[in-house]
């Protein structure tokens, strides 16, 4: 079954144009989306979650029309959107006494839980936090009312490695035990490597190519160079958004 | 909704708001322009917009689960809770008034019915303007104060400066008989506020609907 379906999404803006982008994620899955930055990645997030206003296409999350079943949907959704700090001056106790409010299986304990393997404490306020800690908030946030789906713009982005492997873990770890499904875009390929089941790769407001990682891979076979054995989605990327790209022309 | 006016009071609001709220008790003020207690109330949701547009509230919102427009509900929630608390706060200091201040107030008009059919005519103005032009970007704040505050202030400049000459002396009254020939002017003024919140939400919500963040 398909957790999310994405079809046909198109927004134009002025200077940019997400242009019929259809994928699916099955139950259960990871899936990462990659692309330079300003190829379109937020921007298809934010449309899926109706932040931003879509020209056309439609979002089914869990089997449902998500436009006409926002509230019920987001019950089931837990999102974090890399470099949005919400309530800076506020401590983490008052932003997570209002939130909880708002779901209806939150669960403390596993807040609790949350809070402490993340090593937050509930007294600071969100400016007193670094990056890596805001992501970790919104994370234990987004897991603490057992969201099925969590959608994730560049979560890892800013955190150190250490962080990082940590959260790739736990994706792995929600996703084999509690059947999660993780959608989230990233520019930083290697943690997809360690974690995505599959990609989703958007190069200036177009679906290139959403597929199971290994098919993925082979697709871009034609990029290898003589004697290559394997290619890694950043020599994808890389090679991809180089190839129309001619630095001798202005030389 | 309470979830959402529980946000709002807890996370979005900028204490200044009720520091605003509390000043309708300066209608005890024995010589003073008593539509400034309405301007106070027009500056304590603008303070906040902005305030909520540095927090990102807007973001925190719409990514709970609720619907896009329940955004927008929040906030015109927010408005009328905090205008007619001033409101209600100001009551008790306007009865007590009459007693230790029989003598009127030469400022400009009198805190009496009157006044209070003013007040609702003023905030429904006000907010009518400020939800529907906020609404239409999500953070140009400034502009929609700005259109907001100007015919709102023109309003209070009117009910202070009217009272001032004879034909309408009768508005600066609080002699029962007078109050009561007021009595049409409040109940005016509460249908335009209802009225007015009714129409800002719908046009705000509906505007918000299609705008990016």
């Amino acid at each position: 079954m398909n957790v999310l379906s994405v079809k046909g999404l198109t927004k134009s803006y002025p200077n940019f144009l997400l242009d019929d982008v259809s994928f699916h994620l099955p139950q259960g899955k990871i899936m990462g989306l990659i692309g330079k930055n300003g190829a379109g990645k937020s921007t298809t997030l934010k449309s899926i979650l109706n932040l931003v206003n879509p020209d056309g296409g439609s979002i089914q999350i869990f089997g449902k029309e998500f436009r006409e079943n926002e509230e019920s949907c987001k019950q089931d959704i837990g999102v974090v959107l890399g470099g949005i700090d919400f309530y800076n001056h506020k401590r983490l106790r008052d932003i997570t006494a209002v939130t909880r409010r708002f779901y209806k299986n939150w669960d403390d304990k596993a807040y609790q839980s949350y809070m402490d393997a993340f090593s937050l404490n509930p007294h600071k306020r969100v400016k007193e936090l670094s990056t890596g800690m805001k992501v970790k908030y919104m994370l234990a946030l987004a897991l603490s009312h057992k969201a099925k789906l969590l959608i994730l713009d560049e979560p890892t982005s800013g955190l150190d490695p250490v962080s990082r492997d940590d959260i790739l873990e736990l994706f792995k770890h929600l996703v084999k035990e509690e059947g999660i499904s993780i959608l989230f875009s990233t520019h930083i390929t290697s943690d997809l490597e360690k974690c995505a089941d599959y990609i989703s790769y958007i190069k200036d407001g177009k679906l290139i190519r959403s597929a199971e990682k290994s098919a993925f891979i082979k697709s871009f076979h034609h990029l290898k160079k003589p004697g290559e054995r394997e290619l890694t989605l950043e020599d994808i990327m890389v090679r991809t958004e180089r190839s129309g790209f001619n630095v001798k022309s202005n030389l | 909704m309470l979830n959402l006016i529980y946000k709002e009071l807890r996370l979005a609001a900028h204490p200044n708001l009720f520091i605003f709220t509390l000043l309708g008790a300066l209608v005890l003020v024995p010589a003073y322009p008593y539509g400034m207690v309405f301007i106070f109330g027009c500056l304590g949701p603008y303070i906040t917009f902005m305030y909520g547009r540095e927090t990102n509230d807007i973001y925190y919102t719409s990514l709970m689960p609720v619907k896009k427009r329940d955004t927008v509900k929040a906030k015109c929630l927010l408005v009328i809770l905090s205008q007619m608390t001033q409101l209600i706060i100001s009551l008790p200091f306007a009865f007590l008034r009459l007693r230790i201040l029989a003598e009127g107030n030469p400022a400009g008009i009198e805190a009496n019915i009157a006044y209070y059919g003013f007040g609702f005519l003023i905030y429904g103005i006000f907010n009518l303007i400020l939800l529907t032009e906020f609404f239409k970007t999500g953070y140009k704040v400034g502009k929609a104060f700005i259109m907001a505050i100007i015919p709102a202030s023109i309003g209070v400049l009117i009910m202070e400066v009217m009272v001032h000459f004879p034909a309408f002396k009768w508005l600066d009254s609080v002699e029962p008989a007078l109050m009561l020939k007021q009595l049409p002017i409040l109940v005016v003024g509460i249908i335009f506020y209802i009225l007015s919140m009714l129409v800002a939400y719908r046009v705000a919500s509906n505007s918000f609907q299609k705008v990016d963040l």
